[in-house]
């Protein structure tokens, strides 16, 4: 490919790094969305069984996590809204990070119904953690990437 | 436009986007969940009314979901009956049911009940109360008998006038078991 290597060559480091990480969670989350769109039902009780909503509450952050992960998978695979995007991305991967964590201290054994919502996919808590860690990790940097790709611009 | 401003926006954006989009779908899928979570209660009426199980009926009475008018004579009722239950024999429904009516809105089901096997006074009373428009109405067949067998509770004496259903009791407490015409047999069948 060519013109990809063009692109990327390029770019301004910090832009060439931003470009890459915001690809890669860009896959990441549209990835993460599609089985949960397909299973509502069963993402339903994973998010129930996490015991941090009301149970009310539960089937609809279950119908609308999936959907907000396809507009920020998007967002930032187009680049439309990407400080926006980079930013939500960020925000939900903190807060399921922290989830995993306060289950992990309640002693609440969950299913992650990361990346899909199937009973047998059954890890244990600190690799969900360990894994949510890494990601976050990796939209933190993105998010820094950004802002020295900025600030480079301006400068 | 500064940062953090544009950010919100951005954000705010996505954020409705992805509603529209997730309530859109689910409204157009016909396997999609109900957005608002409800735990589906353990007791499942019919809508048409019908007779219903003592069980259901124990739950709806615990839960104060249900309201219970007992269908046997006046006597038998102050001899003994469910707690909080109503007493309206089917013979005197039109002189009485204007004053029971406000008594039946907003319950999950009005549950009659006489006692024995074969007694038609629930029945028939289901059946005025359906023609005077109640839908919600079930038959607790040999209601006063299983009740007593299960221990229940039951009051005792004559009904206050318009007292309370369920269980904020009518009449005076009483211990189960210890009133009233037991067994199989249709005991007050003005019908029969």
């Amino acid at each position: 490919m060519p013109r990809l290597r063009e692109q990327v060559a390029a770019l301004a480091p910090w832009d060439a790094v931003e470009w890459t990480l915001r690809l890669a969670l860009a896959g990441l989350f549209l990835y993460a969305s599609a089985d949960k769109i397909i299973h509502p039902k069963d993402f339903a009780v994973i998010v129930k069984a996490y015991h941090i909503l009301p149970d009310p509450l539960a089937n609809l952050a279950a119908l609308w996590l999936p959907w907000l992960e396809v507009v920020i998978g998007a967002c930032l695979f187009t680049g439309l809204l990407r400080d926006g995007a980079l930013t939500l991305a960020t925000g939900l991967l903190a807060v399921f990070w922290l989830a995993l964590i306060v289950n992990y201290f309640r002693g609440i054994d969950v299913s992650c119904g990361c990346f899909t919502t199937s009973a047998e996919e059954k890890a244990p808590m600190l690799w969900y953690i360990g894994r949510d860690a890494l990601l976050l990790a990796l939209a933190l940097l993105a998010v820094e990437a950004r802002r020295r790709a900025g600030e480079a611009a301006q400068s | 436009m500064r940062l953090v401003p544009k950010i919100l926006l951005q954000s705010l954006a996505i954020l409705a986007v992805s509603a529209v989009l997730a309530l859109g779908v689910n409204f157009i899928r016909p396997d999609g969940p109900a957005p608002v979570f409800a735990a589906p209660s353990v007791v499942q009426l019919s809508k048409n009314g019908g007779e219903i199980g003592l069980k259901d009926a124990a739950m709806l009475f615990i839960t104060g979901r249900a309201v219970f008018l007992d269908a046997r004579s006046q006597f038998e009722y102050q001899l003994g009956h469910v707690q909080g239950a109503i007493s309206l024999p089917p013979r005197e429904f039109a002189s009485q049911y204007q004053d029971i009516k406000p008594r039946l809105a907003g319950k999950e089901a009005v549950i009659t009940y006489c006692d024995g096997e074969r007694c038609p006074l629930s029945h028939s009373l289901a059946k005025y109360l359906r023609e005077a428009g109640v839908k919600n109405v079930y038959v607790l067949v040999n209601g006063w008998s299983l009740w007593l067998a299960e221990k229940l509770p039951i009051a005792k004496g004559a009904a206050a006038p318009m007292s309370s259903a369920a269980p904020a009791a009518s009449g005076t407490s009483a211990a189960p078991g210890k009133s009233a015409g037991r067994g199989g047999i249709c005991r007050d069948c003005e019908n029969k």
